[in-house]
């Protein structure tokens, strides 16, 4: 578990990840658009942090970020980023490479536009092997072979000769894990794992990485737009509005007493199969912000229907609730002794007018 | 819930489609059997490839059933001549899963939610203009603003406002929606289901809502069906049919479904295997393969769907729930 004051400077040794005020900047022909707008969290060692928000939120960017992988032209990043002592931001490629593989993992959205389609999984699997590792060809398809058992592959001798194409999407994406897992990395960044497979296979593999997360002691970022993939999978999450944390907290603090307006407007929008059907869903009215277009104040405000004054005047900051690493973003924040939202099966309330005016 | 009266509006007899890859043939809907009553929500549920969308397809007959029968308020669709299918289409809209792909980015508003008014010659001049007006307004755009504008110019969520519209102009009786709301985020596909549920009423609308969201589909439906590998396995009342599944891959199924809700002790019996390919289906129940309780019996005689009580049905051999054959 991370520790509270995560203002203070001094770097807590136990913390694998430590991101400190990190902001990307992408240039554009229509000015800079600021994706991620100064975000500091810590990540232990072993612990499943889940990053959740819409699209837009800058969650996939940040996670780019945290691996280095945004492009050189174009983009700025400021704040740091250190893994394990390494700092990230500003990092040369040969450093980073030393990094890669070892160190930090990524597992993408789509399997199939991230694997190679010409050539085969177990070459695919053994590369980072032999080059990472300097394994020879033999020792680099018996690991692999290894892997692929691992992830739960079946007939993995045979499959080592397969193409991508000849996989269905579960498939791909055990194999997407095998390679990230290949040279044993202490983190593990997992970007919308499961989006796009379907909810009995999405199960086999968030088993998959539970399961991988403690034999292999890693640590794990899942980031996500689903709430019920953190719901229980995490042990932490961060919720992020355009660019930045508007809360984060231990799962189910979050879940039961979060403080921000958003993160219960999220909660109230998602439908349930535990509540009866036709039960009215709470909307939020309108649609995220254009980050081209952001204001001096909080980004939900035109949103969020506790807004006052203040909310489009000056942008909250990151406050701790008193609670184990709890932090809220919100000047008029809710009730922590509210009731918990989950309960409140049936109701008609409105948040706002459900309508869309740009 | 809301009362359903029994008239029935569609009814699919036996619907199959088969499509032709080669010299092999795959059976994507592998003749199911269904009624829609008026005024009701129906849920269409099941996995990828497991042909919901191939059904919807079928019934508006953009994809040609191969065999079965389709009545649309007793008249049959497949037997028709193309200009009578054509006049009974009317009566059934469509919308799709891509809101941005399914208008034209080059038009503007008012003119796609025109364009059925147009092809029937149903409205011109002013009355044509107020019917766009009303039906934009009703799906919350306004149309003095962006009536003019391009479809291009809208986001997601506005353009799946839009097709809404659209499919509304012709004041059809049946709307099949498919996938209406994936792509879309959830404080907008909130926003969507809401305005789904809305004009329904208004406009007494019986709806075909296919989509593989269990909590989205249970939030929106009178009744789910539940489909496998290009059958029917279990139909019933949303309610009952969630809260004692029949059928083992319903159970599964929602097994599967991740609750937003960390308190919430999640049933945790995951389904292993993936579904077999739909060009070799296994002999007998389709689901036998990965099912837990399959015998022999499952793959000789294939199960067929049955009465359990209160609309709930189900094709199993040894359902979770009611009476064993």
């Amino acid at each position: 578990m991370s520790q509270d004051n995560h203002s203070n400077n001094q770097t807590i040794t136990s913390d694998l990840l430590v991101v400190e005020n990190l902001t990307t900047t992408f240039h554009t022909a229509r000015g800079p658009l600021p994706a991620v707008g100064g975000v500091s969290f810590r990540l232990g060692a072993h612990e499943t942090l889940g990053i959740v928000g819409e699209s837009g939120s800058g969650k996939t960017v940040l996670s780019r970020t945290i691996m280095g992988l945004q492009p050189r032209s174009n983009v700025e990043v400021g704040g740091s980023v250190l893994l394990g002592g390494h700092q990230i931001v500003g990092s040369s490629d040969d450093a980073l490479r030393d990094i890669w593989g070892t160190k930090v993992a990524m597992i993408f959205q789509d399997p199939m536009t991230s694997l190679n389609p010409v050539t085969k999984i177990g070459k695919q699997i053994g590369e980072s092997l032999r080059v990472r590792l300097g394994m020879n060809k033999a020792e680099a398809k018996a690991r692999a072979i290894e892997l692929l058992t691992l992830v739960g592959i079946p007939s993995p001798a045979e499959r080592y000769e397969a193409y991508p194409t000849q996989l269905s999407g579960g498939m791909r994406q055990r194999v997407m894990i095998a390679i990230a897992l290949a040279c044993n990395p202490t983190l593990l960044l997992a970007d919308e794992p499961t989006t796009g497979l379907d909810v009995t296979i999405q199960a086999q593999i968030l088993d998959l990485l539970d399961e991988l997360q403690l034999t292999m002691k890693m640590s794990v970022v899942l980031v996500t737009h689903d709430l019920g993939v953190v719901a229980t999978r995490t042990d932490r999450i961060i919720v992020m509005y355009a660019g930045r944390i508007v809360e984060m907290g231990t799962t189910k603090e979050v879940f039961r007493d979060h403080r921000m307006p958003y993160t219960r407007a999220l909660l109230e929008s998602t439908p349930r199969v535990s509540n009866p059907s036709h039960t009215r869903l709470q909307t939020i009215p309108g649609r995220p912000p254009n980050l081209l277009k952001l204001t001096e104040g909080c980004a939900f405000a035109p949103r969020c229907s506790r807004a006052i004054e203040k909310c489009s005047k000056e942008r909250p900051d990151l406050e701790p609730t008193g609670t184990d690493g709890h932090y809220f973003a919100c000047w008029n924040p809710l009730d922590a002794s509210g009731a918990p939202v989950i309960s409140t099966t049936g109701s008609t309330k409105e948040f706002g007018e459900d309508n869309v005016r740009s | 819930m809301s009362e359903v009266n029994k008239k029935v509006v569609l009814s699919a007899k036996n619907l199959e489609v088969t499509f032709r890859k080669g010299r092999q043939r795959v059976s994507a809907v592998a003749g199911i059997s269904f009624d829609l009553y008026e005024g009701e929500t129906l849920g269409l549920v099941g996995e990828s490839g497991c042909g919901k969308s191939t059904t919807g397809r079928a019934l508006m007959q953009i994809v040609p059933s191969t065999g079965g029968q389709i009545f649309v308020d007793g008249d049959e669709l497949t037997s028709l001549n193309k200009q009578e299918a054509r006049n009974l289409r009317r009566k059934m809209q469509m919308i799709f899963q891509d809101p941005i792909s399914s208008l034209n980015p080059r038009r503007r508003v008012k003119d796609i939610v025109a364009e059925p008014l147009d092809c029937w010659k149903t409205a011109k001049g002013a009355e044509r203009d107020a019917i766009v007006s009303d039906l934009l307004n009703k799906v919350g755009i306004d149309p003095a603003v962006y009536g003019n504008r391009y479809a291009r110019q809208f986001s997601g969520g506005q353009c799946q406002r839009i097709s809404i519209a659209r499919s509304l102009a012709m004041r059809p009786r049946l709307l099949i929606c498919d996938e209406v709301v994936s792509a879309l985020d959830v404080s907008i596909q909130a926003q969507i289901l809401n305005l789904l549920e809305d004009l329904k009423k208004e406009y007494g609308l019986t709806m075909l809502f296919i989509a593989h969201d269990l909590a989205v589909v249970k939030n929106i439906s009178d009744r789910v069906a539940v489909m496998y590998l290009g059958k029917l396995c279990e139909i019933g009342p949303s309610n009952t049919l969630y809260d004692t599944p029949a059928h083992p891959y319903t159970d599964f199924l929602l097994g599967a479904a991740l609750e937003a809700d960390p308190e919430i002790e999640q049933s945790h019996t995951t389904l292993g295997g993936e579904p077999p390919s739909p060009l070799n289906p296994p002999s007998g129940c389709r689901f036998r393969t990965r099912c837990p309780s399959a015998t022999e019996k499952c793959a000789v005689e294939e199960p067929q769907l049955r009465d359990i009580g209160d609309g709930h049905q189900v094709a199993c051999h040894y359902p979770l729930i009611g009476a064993n054959q």
